[in-house]
């Protein structure tokens, strides 16, 4: 449970140096003490204390199921605190639902944008507030004005793209005028311009003297914006600190388990790539709603990166390459079989199977148990039966991924609704690997999951490209690449713009060209 | 004792099913005490045979209702059944089962084409089926007005080939009819929970995009299940029409609420992804016995019967919600805030 | 396009012209049609269904559904009949009618809302424990010998040939509609059945919308009932039986989305004159009433199949121009190419990228 960490505390204790106030002498906006937080018989928190003051930007980070967002939820009043007290300005408070909350002029920004898709922008900002229309629609352009964002107010919200969805819920918070504002990864899905514009107004936040916590997975954010830190992990602060007293290399120590090390290792293997043989995976002039005209091949064996910024239309090609959307040009090649335009079934059965970006919408079938999971893409071929479900080959197939992948579950039964977010991920990477494939497409295969889960992604990814596997890794994560592939492209605004060589990929290359400079 | 009954409401279909069968155990003690006639075979057979159409259906209409749909056309596709038997029957010169014929193909067909707009152009599965069942009982209207055999009388008087369907008795107990509802129940047994296709049905119900990108034609599978409960109402219809020796258009028309009825009390999931055809059949028998047992045992008149139905229904969907969540406090704390914004 | 997007926009209109199109066509086979008492009476005799759906549509509104509506103006119906044809006074009938409404209401959005049951599994056991009650209540009787007064009234003309039930219920669909659209709080009811957890996020008290609009659904169902004693003028037990799923395809037919947080009551209130009035419209066409139900069925199919197709097509085609959009009409290389032709240099440096393409 992380006892290893050198700056060990007992956090239940509240007299502990961690749960003191970081700046004693300020005010404090907003102070939580000893909360604490189970769900049936998981203990998500044990007793957390946490200090916000004005002007104040504390970044919290952690993996999953550290209970940061958990956390949140509870200064929010989404949920309600097992034991623990909360005070606003000094004041003990009771928050019992998100409207105390709000009158306490807390507001939080979900990391899963929650608009209404019927309503339009407007409606969506203004709605939940006291003040007449008038007003309300004066107060929105001027907040729009001066955060210099474009948005029409009049469209419906279904339209909108993820990135938009989170500039309206952030909109959403800047026109409450709140004292403390919870921002939960608000950049996980904002394009580069975006994260700077949107860093321009937390500044400008601080200025007035807004307390604000900080969530992300993105360490580099945190030197940018923050001006303390506060570390969470298995449900206790494990480090809490000013800014300056913090090195990169803290923060990922912070994070990491004590074993992490040694995953790192097997990692530093490269393969050798037979770059003569017959590519494995070809696009040829490949068009479709969001791309044009890429050429790309992978060979035997190899792990090739594709780079780029949200929205540059990658995703969109995986899915189009997998029979979900018209193609309108080009071709697709699998082990010189062409492919276009064939429906999701003869893919796979083609040899290609793909890792969906979205695990939960289409990834997971989270009421079903790991095995049924696993197996779902062995239906459409008969491996597991003609007409008749073969119960011992499903399971023998699901445990033997379990087993490779060191998936923590509690049998094949389990549902993996239940699960943490990397195991489910490496559930679904278990059911694209299933049906034997040539090549598998990866769509961010470790967004959202903690350090150690990427790590035995990882290995998983390298195991499988040495039995010959070829992989297509979509990584928005430089790191990522630079770790994995053999060979890299970067796709700007739907075409391929660079192509890097191992020995070439490099963060600069990548992010260059990702945002096509 | 209340957090076993709520362990076990929560927990799973077996346990669930276990308490279907207590259900079932207690109406036999409690009707068989009231009156010895309850447990005279020939009567139980007689109280069967009257609900075998909903026992047939209800198999079927869990299917669909794993895939998250529902299906309130069915029903009316009975008497679309019937009527199109009695009427190709007398009217058209058909031989008995060419009608029969005729209407399988129609109520298919019928039952296809909700299938299709459901899945293909993506209606709601009720708001389908809420059209269905105006369209296909009113082309059961139209076609009775096909017959010189005034609506309202029915068409009777069908050959004994085709009354065999409900008067044969194997052994002479054991009625024919519930021969072909034990066969259409291993049927649907072994189709929902044996086969890749009803493993398709689960997974499409739990999540149809995560289906679709596992490489299931999540669309072929749901108009699937609808062609399948429109299978099991011309079964249904058939047996029913020999059943009452008339062919009415109107067969059948009130057995939505006991079909749906029996699908939830199985312990399918309204929202799809579970379902289970042992308790769909466990949960249509406890409601025939209860219809059966109170008026014959306690003199209850037939035309209550909806209250204990209704009852059973909203007592045990309420159950299994609370199994997971909220309780009587809190609505009437939420009522007492809303009441005093209300004055503010 | 345009057009779609703005038909798609005010859903609620194009039934309003549906109806028109519906009443000119009927015209045109037999201009006996096309004279104000025979249009007024298509209007007058949507009354209750228009309540209903009012009603129902609120349930709609907030992504869940009453179907239990049926039952609910039954059972007002016969105990409002009762009390009257037993010399009770109008108002206190009245009264006690609406409070079974509101009762009813209050039972069901307990289920729905507070235990988190499926709705429509909910309400059709309640619909049925009502009908129950109603055969009980009445012992299979029928409620007859209504005051004639009472009776009377229904056929008293407000405005022009509108009775003035009719036209006290638009009245108050109006003014439902202009609290719906025009208050802040009116617009709650939508935001739950869009977002229920955005919602409860902004400060919205989810719960209690959720209440309220059952409880409305009640009470209107219960002023049908009192309503449909007058009009008709003696009560069954299988009154109302049916008018749920009439309620509910009014409202579809009125762009009322069951998925909730989509549609208005006026929507409603002209869906529901065209359910009434098919049985009506089909005499004047010289079509028996045996088409009515078949009729009915097409109608709502076409309806909603044409809606969702439609819609889907806006869906699709503004996510493929948005994909598009980002696109860059020519590959990197030949577009750099063509800036350093024109501008030289300059296009070469920071500058020269501002406001490129998202």
């Amino acid at each position: 449970m992380g006892e290893t960490f050198d700056i060990d505390i007992d956090a239940t204790d509240p007299k502990s140096p961690e749960g003191k106030d970081v700046c004693e002498q300020c005010d404090t906006l907003l102070s939580v003490r000893g909360i604490r937080k189970s769900f049936g018989s998981n203990e998500v928190l044990k007793g957390i204390n946490l200090d916000l003051a004005p002007g104040e930007v504390i970044s919290l980070i952690g993996g999953n199921g550290s209970g940061k967002s958990t956390l949140m939820k509870i200064i929010m009043g989404i949920y309600s605190a097992d034991e623990g007290e909360i005070s606003i300005d000094r004041q003990k408070v009771d928050i019992s639902n998100p409207k105390a909350a709000l009158a306490h002029s807390i507001y939080m920004v979900p990391q899963e944008p929650m608009l209404f898709p019927n309503m339009t922008v407007r409606e969506n900002i203004t709605i939940g507030f006291e003040a007449p229309k008038a007003e309300l629609n004066k107060m929105l352009e001027d907040t729009m004005k001066e955060i210099g964002w474009e948005l029409d107010l009049d469209r419906k919200a279904m339209t909108l793209s993820i990135a938009e969805q989170g500039m309206v819920e952030i909109l959403r918070g800047l026109m409450r005028h709140s004292e403390i504002l919870i921002l939960d990864e608000p950049t996980s899905a904002l394009t580069f311009d975006e994260v700077q514009s949107l860093f321009k107004v937390v500044q400008e936040l601080k200025q007035k003297n807004i307390g604000i916590i900080y969530i992300t997975h993105r360490l580099a954010e945190v030197f940018e914006i923050s001006t303390s830190i506060g570390i969470l992990r298995d449900g206790v602060m494990a480090m809490r600190g000013k800014v300056e007293d913090f090195t990169r290399e803290d923060l990922v120590r912070g994070l990491l388990p004590p074993d992490a090390a040694e995953i790192k290792k097997e990692i530093a293997e490269s393969a050798n790539i037979d770059y003569d043989a017959e590519p494995i995976f070809e696009l040829a002039e490949f068009t479709g709603y969001g791309f044009a005209d890429v050429n790309l091949n992978i060979y035997p064996g190899e792990i090739v990166g594709l780079a780029g910024i949200v929205g540059a239309g990658r995703s969109e090609m995986a899915t189009t390459i997998y029979g979900m959307d018209k193609v309108l040009g080009g071709k697709v090649f699998v082990d010189g079989k062409d492919i276009t335009g064939k429906s999701t079934k003869d893919v796979i059965a083609a040899g290609l199977s793909y890792v969906p970006e979205d695990r939960f919408n289409d990834g997971l079938f989270r009421i079903r148990d790991v095995a049924e999971n696993t197996t779902s893409s062995l239906l459409a071929n008969s491996s597991l039966g003609k007409l008749l479900l073969n119960r011992k080959e499903e399971d023998r197939v699901s445990q033997n991924y379990v087993d490779n992948f060191r998936t923590k579950v509690t049998g094949l039964d389990q549902e993996v609704g239940g699960l943490s977010g990397g195991n489910q991920q490496k559930i679904v990477i278990g059911r694209a690997f299933s049906v034997a494939p040539k090549v598998v497409i990866l769509d961010e295969p470790t967004r959202g999951i903690d350090a150690a889960a990427r790590g035995d992604v990882y290995a998983v990814l390298q195991e499988l490209r040495k039995q010959g596997v070829s992989i297509l890794l979509i990584s928005s994560d430089m790191e990522e690449i630079i770790e994995l592939a053999d060979r890299a492209f970067t796709m700007y605004q739907g075409r391929i713009n660079h192509e890097f060589k191992k020995e070439e990929i490099t963060q600069d290359n990548l992010m260059s060209a990702a945002f096509g400079l | 004792m209340m957090k076993t009954l709520k362990g076990f409401l929560s927990k799973g279909q077996t346990s669930w099913n276990m308490i279907l069968i207590g259900l079932l155990v207690l109406e036999f003690v409690i009707f068989g005490a009231a009156n010895g006639k309850f447990l005279r075979p020939a009567l139980l057979f007689t109280s069967i045979n009257d609900n075998l159409p909903v026992f047939m259906i209800s198999l079927f209409v869990t299917l669909v209702m794993v895939t998250g749909g529902i299906d309130i056309q069915v029903a009316s596709l009975v008497g679309l059944t019937s009527i199109t038997i009695g009427v190709g029957w007398q009217d058209f010169g058909l031989p008995i089962w060419g009608a029969v014929g005729v209407a399988f193909v129609l109520v298919v067909a019928c039952g296809a084409l909700s299938g299709f707009l459901i899945a293909y152009c993506r209606v709601q599965a009720m708001v389908v089926t809420l059209g269905g069942s105006f369209l296909y009982s009113g082309l059961a209207l139209l076609i009775s007005t096909l017959s010189k055999t005034e609506s309202y009388q029915g068409i009777g008087g069908f050959p004994e080939d085709f009354k065999f369907v409900s008067n044969f008795q194997l052994f002479g107990v054991i009625p024919f009819q519930l021969l072909i509802y034990i066969l259409m129940l291993v049927v649907a047994f072994i189709l929902l929970h044996k086969t890749k296709y009803g493993r398709r049905i689960t997974l499409v119900g739990v999540n149809q995009s995560a289906a679709e990108f596992s490489g299931i034609n999540s669309r072929a599978v749901i108009m699937s299940t609808y062609m399948l409960s429109a299978v099991s109402a011309v079964i249904a219809g058939v047996v029913l029409t020999a059943y009452l020796g008339t062919a009415k258009s109107d067969l059948g028309a009130d057995l939505t609420m006991d079909i749906i009825t029996a699908v939830v009390l199985g312990g399918t999931l309204s929202t799809g992804g579970k379902g289970s055809i042992v308790g769909t059949a466990l949960a249509s028998f406890v409601i025939a016995f209860l219809r059966f047992g109170l008026p014959l045992c306690f003199k209850v008149s037939p035309q209550y019967l909806d209250i204990p139905v209704g009852v059973l229904l909203v007592v045990v969907i309420v159950a299994r919600s609370a199994a997971s969540g909220t309780n009587i406090g809190t609505f009437l704390k939420s009522l007492l805030s809303s009441s005093s914004k209300a004055k503010a | 396009m345009d057009l779609v997007k703005r038909l798609l926009k005010a859903r609620g209109l194009s039934s309003l012209a549906f109806l028109i199109a519906l009443f000119i066509i009927v015209g045109a086979m037999n201009p006996a049609f096309l004279t104000p008492a025979t249009i007024a009476a298509c209007f007058n005799t949507s009354v209750v269904y228009t309540l209903v759906a009012v009603g129902v549509a609120f349930t709609l509104f907030i992504g869940e559904i009453d179907v239990s509506v049926g039952s609910n103006l039954g059972l007002v119906a016969v105990v409002v009949g009762s009390m009257l044809r037993d010399g009770t006074p109008l108002p206190v009938a009245c009264l006690v009618g609406i409070l079974i409404g509101v009762a009813i209401g209050l039972v069901n959005a307990w289920g729905v809302a507070v235990m988190k049951a499926p709705s429509l599994i909910f309400t059709l056991g309640t619909n049925g424990v009502l009908r129950g009650i109603v055969y009980v209540y009445t012992n299979g009787q029928w409620v007859e010998n209504l005051p004639k007064e009472f009776k009377d009234f229904s056929a008293v003309t407000g405005i022009g040939d509108f009775t003035v039930y009719y036209c006290a219920v638009i009245a108050l669909v109006i003014l439902i509609h202009f609290a719906l659209t025009q208050t802040r709080r009116g617009r709650w009811f939508a935001a739950v059945g869009d977002n229920a957890n955005g919602a409860t996020l902004v400060g919205i008290p989810a719960l209690q919308t959720k209440i309220l609009a059952y409880v409305i659904c009640g009470v209107m169902a219960a002023i049908g009932g009192i309503i449909f004693c007058s009009r008709i003028g003696f009560v069954t037990p299988m009154s109302g039986n049916g008018y749920e799923m009439k309620a509910i395809a009014a409202c579809v037919l009125g762009g009322v989305s069951l998925l909730g947080g989509v549609g208005s009551v006026l929507g409603a209130a002209v869906g529901s004159v065209i359910m009434a009035s098919i049985s009506y419209l089909l005499v004047f066409m010289g079509f028996s009433s045996n088409y009515d139900n078949a009729i009915t069925g097409v109608i709502l199919i076409v309806i909603v199949v044409v809606d969702a197709l439609l819609q889907h097509r806006s869906i699709v085609q503004n996510r493929h121009a948005r994909l598009n959009a980002r696109v860059s009409p020519k590959a990197t290389s030949e577009v750099l190419a063509e800036q350093i032709a024109d501008f030289g240099e300059a296009a070469m440096s920071p500058l020269g990228k501002k406001g490129g393409v998202r």
